[in-house]
């Protein structure tokens, strides 16, 4: 009887919080029958359980309704869905609905904003470049800016004094440098209101709604688009940003939902393939469950196989992941994979 | 077992996803599967459909508009969000106690001694004593409160609850033991923070 006493024993808090196994139920009454000890545990356990659960409800009449004592605990208790989320969505609103275009721009704002919400007491934490979590804002902020103007959607931030023909990577430096000076000046908060309210201008503008008139192609930070493609240009940089500022904060940061992964990655791929030209030795790519590509010659046999996941596919393209170290499932010729990988990781994009 | 116990984690962490990117469908979703159960805990512990539903207001407004204070890396949905529910509801019943005692503060007839036997008095001890128990259970490390809420709030079996957390059921049981015992010391030996602080 010693071992059915210590399996007892162990299981008497299950018992007196009526979380036994079936099996078991059959084991308890008969021993503490018999073993006072164990009895006197059990009667000891149980009474904290019902102290737990307050007075009966007969006597609790905190305001007279019997039907809100003590409801069994299996019944289903509704409640207004449409009150709390009410509720909810009056502290953080959602994700505006827009065009699909612009569907993964809109996530990636309101993804960073939840972030950026964990960051009070923090603003100083070191995140990429010699930027701190403030300044990686202000960077965003001046990111943004030329997307924001072309859509005649800018908040009026103070003019750049940036010459009219400087080569736009100089001018883009310049400006984004200027932008952090003038925001470190503020306060963080300042600088998140400040991007938070450029996004939502570029989300409200026509272009994000409507796909007919993001489809022309404009010119901005060098790379000659859609404008419905420069809003994907936008949700990617502020994603793989807002991945930086969580790795700084020790916070993960999930990735794009599927679909806008998807988006963001059919983008990077068109890039990629226009950067390697239409001579480089040909290589058939895929990011894992997704389609497949052949980057590089068509004139000749495919040299290499190449597969990334899509999130390392992303991180290479975004700089984030030197082009030696990224996993990869690779077969074939080694020169044309490397090239392939070298060219993805100097793509330079953010 | 695994199977299921890696489905639990990866929807935790696809509805975390979601929560993240400001798709509100997801907190609906999370609403419906978790709102009786936050509503059971916080009715538990309140005594009050009105404060339950005040308590649950206020968790789903707390996942949805701070996402990233769950990390589904470290525990489920389901214990995240029992958690906090009791911790919510049991601070509505401190500030309660509060207004009440403050509200009772010069009414003499309070003063006198409680007369022994079944009556309104009793029921106010026994909810003094529930409340205590509660503020234990708040203040309990994490690791024994988790097995807690889902085999007492969750109605799961300790070997269920041990599957959940991914731990030893030997462990579930432990813990569950050592739980209700430090339970049981904190009504012999009541520091009564909550009525204190409410003074």
């Amino acid at each position: 009887m010693t071992t059915d006493h210590d399996a007892v024993r162990e299981l008497l808090a299950a018992w007196a919080f009526g979380a036994l196994e079936p099996a078991d139920e059959k084991t308890i009454p008969p021993h503490l029958a018999t073993c006072e000890t164990c009895a006197r545990e059990a009667e000891r356990l149980r009474a904290v359980v019902r102290m737990l659960e307050g007075p009966a409800p007969a006597a609790s009449a905190s305001d007279g309704s019997p039907s809100e004592a003590r409801p069994p605990a299996s019944a289903p208790l509704e409640g207004p869905t449409s009150t709390v989320l009410a509720r909810a969505l009056r502290h953080r609103a959602a994700a505006p609905a827009v065009a699909p275009h612009a569907a993964p721009y809109a996530a990636a704002v309101s993804g960073l904003k939840a972030l950026l919400s964990e960051a009070d007491g923090r603003w100083g934490t070191p995140v990429v470049h010699d930027w701190d979590v403030h300044a990686t804002v202000a960077h965003l902020l001046a990111a943004d800016e030329p997307l924001a103007a072309e859509l005649g959607a800018g908040t009026g931030r103070p003019p750049s004094g940036i010459e009219e023909g400087t080569p736009w990577d100089a001018a883009w430096n310049r400006r984004t440098a200027e932008v952090i000076a003038h925001e470190r000046g503020r306060p963080p908060g300042e600088t998140v209101a400040a991007w938070s309210a450029q996004a939502a201008a570029l989300l409200s503008a026509p272009e994000a709604r409507d796909a007919q008139s993001a489809a022309r192609a404009v010119t901005l930070m060098g790379l000659r688009l859609p404008v419905a493609d420069h809003f994907l240009v936008r949700a990617f940089e502020t994603w793989i940003h807002a991945d930086d500022i969580g790795r700084a904060l020790g916070l993960a940061v999930p990735p794009p939902p599927e679909e806008h992964l998807r988006h963001l990655i059919r983008l990077a791929v068109r890039i990629l393939g226009a950067a390697l030209g239409p001579t480089a030795p040909p290589v058939l790519f895929s990011v894992t469950g997704g389609p497949e590509w052949v980057l590089g010659s068509d004139a000749e046999p495919v040299r290499a196989e190449l597969a990334l996941d899509p999130v390392d596919f992303c991180l290479l393209v975004g700089g984030r992941y030197p082009p030696q170290e990224v996993p990869r499932g690779a077969a074939g010729d080694e020169s044309a994979v490397r090239n392939v990988l070298e060219r993805a990781a100097s793509l330079a994009w953010l | 077992m695994v199977p299921v116990e890696q489905a639990g984690v990866g929807a935790d962490a696809e509805l975390h996803r979601r929560l993240v990117y400001g798709d509100e469908s997801a907190l609906a979703e999370v609403y419906t599967a978790y709102g009786g159960l936050v509503r059971r805990v916080a009715v538990r512990v309140t005594r009050s459909a009105a404060a339950a539903e005040d308590v649950a207001q206020e968790v789903f407004a707390q996942l949805w508009s701070r996402p990233y204070a769950f990390d589904p890396r470290r525990g489920s949905l389901r214990t995240w969000l029992s958690l906090l529910a009791h911790r919510r509801a049991v601070d509505w019943v401190r500030s309660e106690a509060r207004h009440r005692k403050a509200a009772r503060a010069d009414d003499s007839a309070l003063h006198a001694i409680p007369e022994p036997g079944p009556g309104p008095d009793e029921t106010v001890v026994d909810r003094e004593r529930s409340l205590l128990l509660h503020s234990a259970l708040a203040e309990l490390p994490q690791p024994q409160r988790e097995v807690v809420h889902l085999a007492y709030f969750a109605g799961r079996t300790y070997r269920q609850a041990a599957v959940e957390l991914g731990i030893p059921e030997g462990t579930a049981k432990t813990r569950l033991r050592t739980a209700l015992r430090t339970l049981a010391e904190s009504l012999a030996d009541p520091p009564d923070p909550a009525l204190e602080r409410g003074a």
